[in-house]
């Protein structure tokens, strides 16, 4: 029962351990924040040439698939797989009990536990840590046999032929349930379903009992959110290649060096004998980026063996019900209690949240590190139950932001105040007030601007908030549907921890290539980056491009995991642009008689002299020479114009992004019209304001806020993970049953961006694309409040939830 | 095959012939004119354009035949089931879901794909390009066989229309509000080229 860390931006501060101030631009933006730049992976996904994981075959390929289990807690008490393996064209069977496999555990487990994700892996919580078990958890658990096949069919057929004898044991799905004394205890040898986490259960910060004392008016409210997941387009799937000692694999995943590291551990195959490739890939959310789960860690592995055993590249795949194995770890029941003044000012907040299989964010933590809120207190139960361990889900701050949306919007309700007064009134961090904010600004250099006041009017003004705005279930409109309104906001996010590298090469015609293995997942980064390098070396950006995929070309970049793109990666090609600048500016005083490299510029393909422009000569014209060599196809091989750079910027978990206050803020307004006849919602208006810092490419931010709208209204709307009572078998595995936003189900959100460049990562930024997919959701709820004057604090709100709540069923 | 009782059926006459080549020479010679039958399994497909003869299976889908055998790229498999239009391709001049479709139907057809679609130059690509239709990518190439097909039908749709045909492909990340944009702009171009 520890205690978390709190105030981790003063305590950080208090150790000296980081300092990183506003980063002032030295350049002239010719590209970074323009318009129009052409996307460099538009084309091929347009055309359908891209190639993804999916997509990839390779001569002599078989086809692998897991069984998986029909109960949703059952035990393999024989096993039969002779018919399957007699079954033409099936080439191999692993049974669980085989010695490849048998016990093998995924790493976290292998590697110790303060390894990669260890303890943070929903799946070492439970036991289904073993690759692949005789015991399954959960309905879907990959269990007792793998097969590999001619084709995905046979294999498929294969596994209906192997004979199970199972042995059902009992299931729970309800974490207050799993609570209570007489539930039966899932985990073998534990006293209860409550999960002991490291983390500790209890996170304080003042005293709320105080706080409550000092409040003119006490708020209590119980809220609820059942299981969604990500969803993402691509099925998971990898592909094995042994040749001699020599491991190739292509795999759909965010952080292909961390999956080769603990691959390596688990197999204990030499790091140099690894060569992985990932090619385009097909959304992740979070999906895939924990190297240490299942079906990452446990799918690699078992494909690898499969390789070994049967002398030919393998390849397993998942399909779409597979797809569904885990949840969102939001999935939660929490209860509150909320002290506050009748100005607004909250006085104290106390949440117990008790998460199902797995938590990650508390629910509290925004509140620290956005409010000047003295007194909070956070009591987190995470609790075992018959489901697929949770996991990050576009993104581990859904609670935090859920949590803090409630508050707030039940505050300014009880109180009668306008929410977006509230909000001004409480914004701060760790317990101190904007003006201990604008100290900190101006001690780390950054202009003094309100961030959130910012995002606020403007938001105010384009959903015309003032004219809008009114008390709960007062306004009926003349199609005779009431209109909700509603506001919330954060703090806008980017985890900036991790560390990239990347090298930029002027090449022998002066074109530039930005060489790191980078899987992309859709946040337009290679474009981005491109952006970054023209203007630091002072080239036009179509004389840029990225080289992502070859898997054995030393340089990573972070992919978005963990949570962060540009704020590590802008950095570290902005490095690298400029140690190759410095090369180029070398190379070309031969050119320039008694002058010094910081006598010259760079600008549109040429190189001059600052104090004489006309002295100039072109870049390839120094590239080409650079590296004279006389053979019988020409005379210059490639110039040695690479500069090559790394970058950390921060630990998150540790040293929490930068040592400083998170300064941007983002502010999200949504109108709703609510039918009180069907109980049926429809969000009629969404305007995102996101302060980004600074947008480097305007239209890939746009694209993340009302990309994120979507998705944020599909789950707050329809998304969620449906398992029958009687059974505990999940029943919507599959995208007719589970549904997420299409084209028609909302209006495009109208997108604000605020550039305040108070972010930390280059030229000010701050992510993007996680915030709004992760704040709109709770946002239906003081929308669909205000339509009709009765919460409905249980999300999704579905109709039926609407008419419960109206006293109608 | 000797011992066997399958009779082969000529599709003109109805006359039953004991092998694949009897009926063939019978076609050719009573039916002069006439398409000669394929072998059980063989199908003819025009992709992208050119014409193709193949040997499938009876249970391969379209999306199969055209992913996996073909090594066209384009008609991803993102649901596995009908549900998102991600394996969109033309056939026949209208959309079709290829994972729902078995490859031995389609005998004698016509599909477009969206590889196809950009190799001819179609300004829907460019246009997809411009205004960021695309964030990961996975379902961008069924958006562009629905959105031409549209296209073809209807030179100039309104937001609505558009909204109504691509109300079947699903995109995670989120994409909906631009592709309107875009199909509006390309139609704009067809327009003027056209006019021209």
């Amino acid at each position: 029962m520890g205690k978390l860390r709190i105030r981790p931006y003063e305590d950080i501060k208090n150790k000296g351990m980081y300092n990183v101030d506003a980063d002032i631009p030295e350049i002239t933006y010719n590209y970074i924040g323009k318009r129009g730049v052409r996307r460099i992976d538009g084309y091929a996904k347009a055309s359908g040439k891209a190639v993804y994981t999916r997509d990839v075959q390779i001569p002599g390929m078989l086809y692998a698939k897991v069984m998986r289990s029909p109960y949703a807690h059952a035990r393999i008490l024989s096993m039969d797989t002779s018919k399957a393996e007699s079954l033409p064209g099936v080439v191999s069977v692993l049974r669980y009990d085989d010695s490849e496999i048998k016990g093998r555990k995924l790493n976290g487990s292998v590697g110790g536990p303060d390894r990669m994700a260890g303890q943070f892996s929903g799946f070492a919580l439970k036991p289904e840590s073993v690759i692949l078990a005789e015991e399954a958890w959960f309905e879907g658990q990959a269990v007792g046999a793998v097969v590999a096949a001619e084709s995905e069919d046979i294999a498929k057929e294969a596994l209906r032929l192997i004979d199970v004898k199972w042995e059902e044991l009992p299931f729970i799905l309800d974490q207050e349930e799993a609570l209570k004394p007489d539930a039966p205890v899932l985990l073998p040898g534990a006293e209860s379903n409550k999960l002991d986490d490291f983390r500790g259960e209890y996170i304080e910060l003042g005293d709320v009992e105080k706080g409550f004392r000092e409040a003119d008016k006490i708020i209590e409210f119980k809220a609820s959110r059942k299981a969604h997941l990500w969803a993402g387009a691509e099925m998971p799937s990898v592909l094995a290649r042994w040749t001699d000692d020599r491991l190739e694999l292509w795999n759909h995943v965010q952080q292909p060096y961390s999956v080769k590291l603990l691959l390596s551990e688990q197999m204990d195959i030499p790091l140099n004998q690894i060569t992985m490739y990932t090619p385009y890939q097909g959304c992740s959310f979070g999906e895939r980026c924990n190297p240490a789960d299942f079906s990452i860690n446990g799918m690699n592995t078992m494909a690898v063996i499969m390789a070994k055993k049967t002398g030919r590249p393998v390849k397993l795949l998942f399909d779409r019900a597979e797809k569904f194995y885990g949840e969102s770890s939001d999935m939660m029941e929490g209860y509150f209690k909320v002290g506050a003044k009748k100005d607004g000012t909250i006085t104290a907040v106390s949440m117990k949240n008790i998460f199902a299989v797995f938590w990650c964010c508390p629910g509290i933590e925004h509140f620290i590190e956005n409010t000047k809120i003295p007194n909070l207190k956070c009591h987190v139960i995470p609790v075992d139950v018959s489901k697929a361990p949770a996991w990050w889900d576009r993104c581990e701050q859904l609670p935090n932001a859920l949590c803090l949306t409630l508050v707030f919007d039940h505050v300014a309700a009880e109180l009668g105040l306008d929410p977006t007064l509230v909000a001004l009134k409480n914004d701060g961090c760790e317990g101190h007030g904007v003006d201990w904010l604008s100290k900190q600004k101006k001690e780390h250099g950054f202009p003094d601007r309100d961030s959130l006041k910012e995002c606020i009017e403007a938001g105010k003004k384009a959903i015309d908030w003032d004219k809008k705005w009114h008390p709960p279930g007062q306004k009926k409109l003349p199609n005779g549907k009431m209109h909700g309104i509603a506001f919330t906001w954060d703090h806008e996010w980017d985890d900036t921890r991790g560390t990239g590298s990347a090298a930029v090469w002027v090449e022998s015609d002066g074109t530039v290539s930005i060489v790191a293995h980078h899987p992309e997942f859709g946040v337009n980064p290679w474009t981005t980056y491109c952006q970054i390098v023209a203007d630091e070396l002072g080239v036009p950006v179509e004389d840029v491009t990225m080289k992502p995929f070859d898997g054995d070309q030393i340089f990573a970049l972070m992919s978005p995991d963990g949570s962060c793109n540009l704020c590590s990666n802008g950095f570290v090609v902005r490095k690298a642009a400029r140690k190759a600048r410095a090369i180029l500016l070398d190379l070309a005083l031969n050119h320039f008689e008694g002058l010094t490299a910081e006598d010259l510029d760079i600008k549109d393909r040429h190189i001059f002299e600052k104090k004489n422009p006309e002295n100039k000569k072109s870049i390839r014209e120094i590239t080409v020479l650079a590296m004279p060599m006389h053979n019988a196809v020409g005379t210059w091989t490639e110039p040695p114009i690479v500069g090559w750079a790394w970058h950390q910027h921060g630990i998150w978990g540790d040293a929490m992004e930068t040592g400083r206050p998170r300064f941007c803020r983002q502010a999200h307004f949504m109108e709703v019209e609510v039918d009180t006849d069907t109980g049926q919602v429809e969000v009629t208006k969404v305007v995102n304001v996101n302060d980004v810092g600074k947008a480097i490419s305007p239209e890939s931010v746009e694209g993340q806020m009302y990309g994120g709208t979507y998705m944020g209204v599909g789950r707050s709307l329809t998304e969620e993970m449906i398992w029958d009572p009687q059974t505990g078998v999940l029943l919507n595995r599959n995208l007719l049953d589970y549904k997420f936003a299409t084209i028609s189900d909302c209006p495009a959100a109208e997108t604000i961006i605020v550039e305040t460049e108070m972010g930390h990562g280059p030229y000010g930024t701050v992510g993007v694309g996680e915030d709004v997919a992760t704040l709109i959701p709770g946002l239906l709820g003081p929308a669909v409040y205000n339509a009709i004057g009765v919460w409905v604090d249980d999300f999704p709100i579905t109709p039926e939830k609407v008419l419960k709540a109206l006293g109608k069923i | 095959m000797k011992g066997e009782t399958s009779k082969y059926l000529c599709p003109y006459c109805t006359a039953q012939k004991d092998s694949f080549e009897d009926l063939k020479a019978h076609v050719l010679e009573s039916h002069k004119g006439e398409g000669v039958p394929l072998p059980d399994g063989m199908i003819r497909l025009t992709v992208n354009g050119q014409d193709y003869q193949i040997q499938v299976e009876p249970h391969w889908t379209l999306n199969y035949l055209i992913h996996d055998r073909m090594g066209l790229t384009s008609p991803k498999m993102f649901c596995d089931r009908g549900a998102c239009g991600s394996c969109t391709v033309i056939m026949n001049g209208r959309p079709i879901l290829s994972c729902m479709s078995l490859a031995i139907e389609c005998d004698g057809n016509a599909i477009e794909t969206a590889e196809g679609i950009a190799d001819a130059g179609h300004p829907l690509v460019e246009s997809y390009v411009k205004h960021h239709c695309m964030q990961c990518g996975y379902c961008t190439p069924g958006f562009i066989t629905t959105a031409k097909s549209l296209l073809d039908k209807n030179p100039n749709p309104t937001d609505e229309e558009i909204v109504e045909a691509l109300g079947g492909n699903l995109c995670r990340c989120g994409t909906y509000p631009q592709h309107p944009k875009a199909i509006k702009e390309a139609a704009q171009l067809l327009g003027k080229k056209g006019g021209a």
